[in-house]
C-alpha cells in the first residue's frame, strides 16, 4: 500500500480535465497555424497579383510613354520629348527585371516576358530609334517612309496582346491558387470537426475511466460491507481495496472499526456465554467448576483454581472449590489465608496480578506427552461489596493477551454478585434441607414406631395364636373324637329313623290313596251311570245330584292322584324315565287340551315355539307334560280376562351357567304367562310349598288343593330343572320352567347342586338362597364361627323378604339378629339395647329413611364407632356420597351378594386389634 | 445417642460404617448412603430384641451367623404402607392426572418402593374405576424380595380393612370397596383380576439403573430413608426415567427441593406432591 503512489480521486479528475484541455490546446494551435498559413498565402497571392498587374501596367505605360514621346519628338523635334523617351526606356527595363524576378519559378511566364521584351526591343530598334535618328538627321522622307510602313504600330499591338495574355495567365494561375486555398480551407474545416469528435471521445473515455475506477472500488466496498453485515460467523471478513485513494482510507478505517467491534463482540459474547453458563446454577462447587472451566477455555489457560472465602470462627480462609487442568486434577493448594503467598496477597490487596516471569521451578503443566512450564499466571480477586469473596488463579503456556485479560476483568465484575447470591441461596437451601430433614426424620420416626408397634403386635399376636391353637388342638382332639363318635351314632340313628319315618309316611299315603281309590272308583262309575239316567226314572234334580257326585268324585280322584304323586316324589319312589320326546308335537297337543277351556272362559290362548328349539328332546315326557298342564290349568284357573301364553324357547350357550353346562348343553325354557290375579311378592315362596295357596280367600274363590305347584316344583327338580316365578298382584304371573335335555338321565348328586336354582321369591332372596345352599355344603370353619358368634346385628329394612333372607343367612353363621322395619324402630332398639355390634341399614324406608337414621345415630346419639353398613341401590354415586355423609362406615350395593356381605361383615366385626 | 460422649459417638459411627460395608459386600444391598439416624435406630432395635451388646457383635453375627444378615436386612427395610394412603393424594390424582392419561395409548407406571403392594393395588383399583386399567402397566419394584412375594398375593390383614375402606371412600372410590375383595377370618383377598398388568420385580434404587421410560413414577415415603446425596441421585434416576410431561408422585413429607432437579418439574398439585416433568 505504501509503495503505491497515492492517486486521489481529485487528482484523477484533474488529470482527466488536463488531458482534455491539452488536446484542445493542441488542436487550437494546429488550426491556428493552418489558418495563418492560409491567410499568408492568400495575402501573398493578392499582393503578388496586384504587383504583377501594376508592374505590367507600368511597363505598358512606359512603352506607351516611349511611343508617344517618340512621336512627339518626331513631330515637333523638341528634344524634351526625347528626355521622356529615354527616361521611360530606362524605367521599363528596371520594371521588366522586377517582373522577371517575380516570375522566377515560372518558366512559361518568363518565356512570355522574354517574348514581350523581344517585341519591345524590336519596336525600339525598328521604329523608335530609327525615327528619332531620322528626325535628328531631318530625314523627313525616311520618317515618312518609316511611318508608311509603320512597323512600330504592329509591335505595339503585339506588346499589348502579349501583356494581355500574360495577365490572363497570371490571373488563371492565381485562380488556381485560390482554388487550392479553398480546398485547403475545407480540409481545415474537416480537421476541426475531426478534432472535435476526437476530443469528445477522449473526454468520454477519460470520464468513464475515472468514474469507473471510483465506482468500482466503491461498489467493492459496499459489497464487502454487505457481506460482512450478512455474515453470521464471529470472524468477519475485511474490506480489501486495491486502489490507493480516499476509498482505501475509508476501507482501512472501516476495517479498524470492524476489528474493534469484533474484539468488543468477542468480549461481550464470551462474557454472555460465561454468564449464561453459570446462570441458574445453585451450588457453589458447580458454579466454580463451570466458571473456571469456561474462563480457562476462553483464556486458553492450562491450569486454573478457584477459591471461595469461607469464614469460620472469625477465621477467613479461601478454600478451593474447583480446579482446571488439561491433564491433571490435583491443581492448586487446598486453601490459603489472606496474605499467604501471591494469591493471598492478591486477595489482601484486592488487585489483579499478572506475572509473566515465572520461576523455573514453578509447577509444570502436564500433558499426556510431557510437562511444560507455564509462561504466565494471572490471579484475579472477585470482589463483592468491597470484599474479596473469591479468587481465581489461571496459568497458561502462551501468555494472556490484552483481550483475554479484559475478558477476565469484565467477567468478574458481575461474578461477585452471582457468587454471593449462590452462597446465599445455598445457605437458604441448607436451612431448608435441615428443616426438611427434620420433617422427614419425624415422619420416619413415626413410621418406624408404627412399624415397630406393628411388628410387636404381629409377634405377640402370632405367639398368642400359636399358644391358643396348641391348647385348643389338644382339647379339641379329645373332644372331637368323643363328639364324632357320638355324632356318628346319633346320625346313624336319626338317619334310620328318618328313613323309617319317611317310608312310613309315603307307604301310608300310597296305601291310603290306593285304598281310597277302590271305593272311589265304584262311586265314580255308579254316579256316572246314575247321571246318565238311562232308564229315566230319576227326576232332573236327582240326575243333577248324581252329576255333582261324579264331578266331586273326579276332583277327589285328582286330589288323591296328586297326593300319591307327591308322596312318591318325597319318598323317592316316583319313577322318572328319560326318553326321546318330540317337541314339535307339544304345541298341538297342548292346543287340543286347552283350546276348549280358553273358549269357554273367553280367553285368548297363544302357543309359540321358537324355531331353534330342537325337535328331539330327552326328558320324561309324561312328567314334562304334567308340569305344563298343571301350570296352564293354574293360569286358566286364575285368569278371568285377557290371555294365557305359552312360549317355548331354547336357551343360548351364553345364558348357561357352569353348573348348567355340566349337566347338559341343551336347555329349554318354557314360559307360561297369564293376565290373571297375580301373586303378591311375599307369597311367591309360599305357593310352592305343599297344601299352600296365596290366602284363604283364594281357596274359597278358586278352590284347589294347593298341591299342584309343589308337585310341579318337585317334578321339575327330578327332570333336572326348576321353576321360577315372576308375578305382581293384579298384573298376572309368569311361571318359567327351565329343563335340560338329558339323554342319559341324571345322577343323584346333581340334584343337590341344581337345588340352588330353585325358585326364589325375588332376585335378592334368590341369590341369597343360592349362596346359602352353597355355603351349607361347605363347613363353616372354626374361626368363622368365632368372628360371627354371638354378634348382635340390627337389620333395618322395610322389606320383609330381605329381612327374612338376611336373617336366615346370618343366623346360620351364629349371629343374633334384631330387626327394625324403619328408622324410628331402629332408634328405639338402639336406645333399649346397647349391645349391638353392627347395623345393616336400608336407605329407602318409610317414616325415617336410612340417611336420617344414620345422622341421628352419629350426631344425636353420638355413637361414632358402631359400624353401619348402608345398603344402597347400585350405580347411584349420589346415594353413596349421601350415605357416607350421613355417617355410614361402608356401603354395599343391592342386590346383595351374600359373599360380599359376609366379607364386609368380617371386616367390620373383626376387632381392630386382633 | 446425643448424650454419648464424643469419643463414643465416633466409635459408633465407625462401627456402623463397618457394619454397612460388610452388609454391602455380603449382600449387595447398599445402606451406606441411607439416613444414618434411621439406620442406627434400626440396628439398636435389633440389638435390643436379640440382646446384642455392641454393634461390633452385630457385625460378627452378620458375617458368621446364618440367616442373621437376612434378618437384619429385613429390619432395615421398613414397609409401612396402607391402601389409599393419604386419600387426598389419590383424589388429586383422579382429578388432575387421570384426565391427561385418557389420551395416552398406553400408560407405564413405575411404583418404586412398593413394599407389600397396598398402594399398587390402590392404584390398580383407581385405574380400573377410571377405565384405564387395560392400557396401563404397573411396574412395582422394591429391593426386598420378601415383601414383593407378599405383594404379589394381594392378601392383606383383615383388621386393616376398616381403615382402608375409609381411605378408599375418602379417595373418591366409585364403588363399594367390598366389591374388590373376599375375606376369611384373617385376611382380605383382593380380586386376582387386579393383578393383571402389574409386574412385580426386585429393583434397588441405590444400585440399579432405570429400566424403561415411564409416564408416571410413584415413590412415596421411600426417599425419606436416604441421605440427601442419595436422594439427589435417585431424583436424577427418576427424571431420566420419566417421559416428557410424565408425572412424579412423592410422599406428603417429601419434596423435590434439589437445586438441579427443580427446574425439570412443575407442580401439578403442590400439597399432594404431584409434579410434572417439563421439556
Amino acid at each position: 500500500m505504501f509503495n503505491k503512489l497515492k492517486v486521489g480521486i481529485r487528482r484523477k479528475i484533474t488529470l482527466g480535465y488536463i488531458v482534455i484541455i491539452l488536446c484542445l490546446l493542441a488542436s487550437v494551435l494546429i488550426l491556428n497555424n493552418q489558418i495563418i498559413s492560409l491567410q499568408k498565402e492568400r495575402n501573398y497571392i493578392i499582393k503578388n497579383n496586384s504587383h504583377i498587374h501594376a508592374v505590367t501596367n507600368c511597363i505598358e505605360k512606359y512603352i506607351l510613354d516611349m511611343e508617344s514621346s517618340q512621336r512627339g519628338f518626331v513631330i515637333t523635334g523638341e528634344p524634351s520629348y526625347l528626355e521622356t523617351y529615354y527616361e521611360a526606356g530606362e524605367k521599363w527595363r528596371s520594371d521588366f527585371n522586377e517582373l522577371y524576378q517575380l516570375f522566377e519559378n515560372k518558366p512559361t511566364q518568363q518565356q512570355k516576358l522574354n517574348e514581350i521584351k523581344a517585341t519591345i526591343e524590336h519596336w525600339i530598334t525598328t521604329s523608335g530609334e530609327p525615327s528619332i535618328e531620322f528626325k535628328k538627321e531631318n530625314k523627313a522622307e525616311a520618317i515618312w517612309e518609316l511611318y508608311k510602313v509603320d512597323v512600330g504600330r504592329k509591335d505595339m499591338e503585339t506588346v499589348r496582346a502579349q501583356f494581355e495574355s500574360l495577365r490572363s495567365e497570371v490571373n488563371a494561375s492565381m485562380q488556381a491558387k485560390v482554388n487550392d486555398l479553398d480546398k485547403r480551407n475545407s480540409i481545415v474545416t474537416h480537421t476541426l470537426l475531426g478534432i472535435l469528435v476526437f476530443i469528445s471521445v477522449v473526454a468520454i473515455i477519460i470520464a468513464n475511466g475515472i468514474s469507473r475506477s471510483i465506482v468500482k472500488t466503491l461498489t467493492q466496498v459496499t459489497q464487502t460491507i454487505q457481506e460482512i453485515a450478512a455474515s453470521k460467523s464471529s470472524q468477519k471478513g475485511r474490506i480489501h481495496v486495491r486502489t490507493n485513494d480516499e476509498i482505501n482510507d475509508l476501507a482501512v478505517a472501516t476495517n479498524e472499526l470492524l476489528d474493534i467491534l469484533e474484539r468488543r463482540e468477542w468480549l461481550q459474547l464470551n462474557i454472555a456465554e460465561i454468564v449464561t453458563k453459570y446462570q441458574g446454577i445453585c451450588a457453589i462447587t458447580k458454579l466454580a467448576e463451570t466458571f473456571l472451566s469456561e474462563i480457562a477455555q476462553k483464556t486458553q489457560s492450562s491450569l486454573g483454581a478457584f477459591y471461595v472465602r469461607e469464614t469460620t470462627d472469625n477465621n477467613i480462609q479461601f478454600v478451593k472449590k474447583a480446579a482446571f487442568a488439561d491433564a491433571r486434577d490435583d491443581v492448586g493448594i487446598e486453601s490459603f489465608k489472606l496474605g499467604q503467598g501471591l494469591i493471598g496477597q492478591c486477595a489482601l490487596e484486592k488487585k489483579i496480578l499478572i506475572y509473566n516471569d515465572i520461576p523455573e521451578d514453578f509447577r509444570l503443566i502436564g500433558t499426556s506427552l510431557g510437562e511444560v512450564p507455564p509462561k504466565s499466571i494471572f490471579i484475579v480477586p472477585i470482589i463483592f461489596e468491597n470484599d474479596v469473596i473469591a479468587v481465581v488463579e489461571l496459568a497458561t503456556m502462551t501468555g494472556f493477551n490484552e483481550q483475554q485479560q479484559r475478558l477476565v476483568k469484565q467477567v468478574i465484575e458481575t461474578f461477585g454478585l452471582t457468587i454471593n447470591s449462590v452462597l446465599g441461596r445455598m445457605e437458604i437451601v441448607r436451612l431448608l434441607n435441615e428443616s426438611r430433614a427434620m420433617t422427614e426424620e419425624l415422619q420416619m420416626q413415626s413410621e418406624e414406631l408404627q412399624a415397630q408397634s406393628e411388628e410387636l403386635q404381629m409377634q405377640t399376636e402370632e405367639l398368642t395364636v400359636i399358644n391358643e391353637q396348641l391348647e385348643e388342638r389338644t382339647n379339641e382332639a379329645e373332644l372331637k373324637t368323643r363328639e364324632l363318635e357320638q355324632a356318628k351314632r346319633e346320625l346313624e340313628e336319626s338317619a334310620e329313623q328318618l328313613l323309617l319315618n319317611s317310608n312310613y309316611k309315603s307307604e301310608f299315603l300310597a296305601n291310603m290313596s290306593h285304598e281310597l281309590r277302590t271305593p272311589l272308583n265304584s262311586i265314580l262309575i255308579l254316579s256316572e251311570m246314575l247321571a246318565e239316567n238311562s232308564q229315566s226314572n230319576l227326576s232332573d234334580e236327582e240326575a243333577e245330584f248324581a252329576k255333582v257326585i261324579h264331578s266331586s268324585g273326579e276332583d277327589l280322584l285328582a286330589l288323591i292322584n296328586d297326593i300319591l304323586d307327591l308322596s312318591k316324589v318325597e319318598a323317592g319312589k316316583l319313577d322318572i324315565s328319560f326318553d326321546e320326546m318330540n317337541m314339535s308335537e307339544v304345541p298341538v297337543q297342548i292346543e287340543q287340551t286347552f283350546a276348549p277351556v280358553a273358549t269357554k272362559k273367553n280367553l285368548q290362548f297363544h302357543i309359540s315355539k321358537e324355531k331353534n328349539v330342537t325337535d328331539i328332546f330327552f326328558t320324561d315326557e309324561k312328567r314334562f307334560k304334567q308340569i305344563l298342564k298343571n301350570l296352564l290349568s293354574n293360569a286358566f284357573k286364575f285368569t278371568e280376562q285377557g290371555s294365557v301364553n305359552l312360549e317355548i324357547k331354547q336357551l343360548g350357550q351364553e345364558q348357561l351357567t357352569n353348573n348348567m353346562q355340566d349337566l347338559s348343553a341343551d336347555w329349554l325354557e318354557i314360559t307360561v304367562t297369564d293376565t290373571g290375579i297375580g301373586i303378591p311378592k311375599d307369597k311367591h315362596q309360599l305357593i310352592f310349598e305343599s297344601f299352600q295357596q296365596a290366602d284363604g280367600a283364594i281357596v274359597r274363590k278358586y278352590g284347589g288343593t294347593g298341591l299342584g305347584l309343589s308337585i310341579c316344583k318337585e317334578l321339575a327338580r327330578l327332570l333336572g330343572g326348576w321353576i321360577s316365578l315372576q308375578s305382581e298382584e293384579g298384573q298376572g304371573s309368569t311361571f318359567t320352567l327351565t329343563i335340560p335335555s338329558l339323554p342319559n338321565g341324571i345322577e343323584e348328586q346333581k340334584y343337590l347342586e341344581l337345588a340352588i336354582h330353585e325358585v326364589g321369591a325375588t332376585n335378592e332372596v334368590h341369590e341369597l338362597e343360592e349362596e346359602e345352599q352353597l355355603s351349607e355344603v361347605q363347613e363353616f370353619s372354626q374361626h368363622e364361627v368365632e368372628v360371627f358368634q354371638g354378634k348382635n346385628i340390627l337389620i333395618v329394612d322395610d322389606d320383609y323378604r330381605n329381612i327374612y333372607a338376611l336373617k336366615n343367612a346370618l343366623e346360620k353363621r351364629g349371629m343374633d339378629i334384631l330387626v327394625a322395619k324403619d328408622g324410628i324402630e331402629c332408634l328405639d332398639i338402639m336406645q333399649s339395647n346397647g349391645g349391638i355390634d353392627l347395623i345393616l341399614m336400608d336407605i329407602m324406608m318409610p317414616n325415617l329413611d336410612g340417611y336420617e337414621t344414620m345422622s341421628i345415630i352419629r350426631k344425636q346419639l353420638n355413637i361414632t364407632d358402631l359400624p353401619i353398613i348402608a345398603l344402597t341401590a347400585k350405580a347411584m354415586k349420589n346415594d353413596r356420597d349421601k350415605s357416607l355423609e350421613a355417617g355410614a362406615s361402608d356401603y354395599i350395593s343391592k342386590p346383595l351378594n351374600l359373599d360380599q356381605l359376609i366379607s364386609v361383615l368380617r371386616v367390620w366385626l373383626v376387632s381392630k386389634g386382633s | 445417642m446425643d448424650g454419648f460422649p464424643l469419643q463414643q459417638k465416633m466409635q459408633t459411627d465407625l462401627e456402623i460404617d463397618l457394619l454397612l460395608e460388610a452388609i454391602f459386600r455380603l449382600s449387595g444391598f447398599d445402606f451406606r448412603q441411607y439416613n444414618r439416624p434411621s439406620i442406627s435406630r434400626r440396628i439398636s432395635n435389633r440389638m435390643r430384641m436379640d440382646n446384642i451388646p455392641t454393634i461390633s457383635h452385630v457385625l460378627e453375627k452378620v458375617i458368621h451367623e446364618n440367616g442373621f444378615l437376612e434378618q437384619l436386612l429385613n429390619d432395615f427395610s421398613i414397609n409401612v404402607t396402607e391402601m389409599f394412603r393419604n386419600p387426598s393424594f389419590f383424589n388429586a390424582f383422579r382429578r388432575e392426572v387421570v384426565p391427561y392419561l385418557r389420551d395416552y395409548p398406553e400408560i407405564r407406571i413405575w411404583h418404586a418402593g412398593c413394599a407389600t403392594g397396598e398402594e399398587v393395588f390402590s392404584m390398580a383399583i383407581l385405574l380400573q374405576e377410571e377405565g384405564l386399567k387395560d392400557k396401563a402397566v404397573i411396574y412395582a419394584t422394591d429391593m426386598n424380595e420378601q415383601v414383593l412375594e407378599k405383594a404379589k398375593k394381594g392378601v392383606f390383614p383383615i383388621n386393616k380393612m376398616q381403615a382402608y375402606t375409609k381411605n378408599y371412600m375418602l379417595a373418591g372410590g366409585h364403588h363399594a370397596f367390598s366389591e374388590y375383595y373376599k375375606t376369611d377370618y384373617q385376611y382380605a383377598y383382593f380380586h386376582p383380576s387386579l393383578l393383571k398388568n402389574i409386574i412385580f420385580a426386585q429393583h434397588n434404587l441405590v444400585t440399579d439403573q432405570s429400566f424403561n421410560e415411564f409416564h408416571i413414577i410413584m415413590c412415596r415415603n421411600v426417599l425419606i430413608y436416604f441421605s440427601s446425596d442419595l436422594q439427589n441421585k435417585v431424583h436424577y434416576l427418576f427424571s431420566e426415567s420419566l417421559s416428557n410431561n410424565g408425572f412424579l408422585c412423592l410422599g406428603d413429607k417429601e419434596t423435590i427441593r434439589f437445586e438441579d432437579i427443580i427446574p425439570k418439574y412443575k407442580e401439578i398439585v403442590g400439597d399432594e406432591k404431584i409434579y410434572q416433568k417439563i421439556e
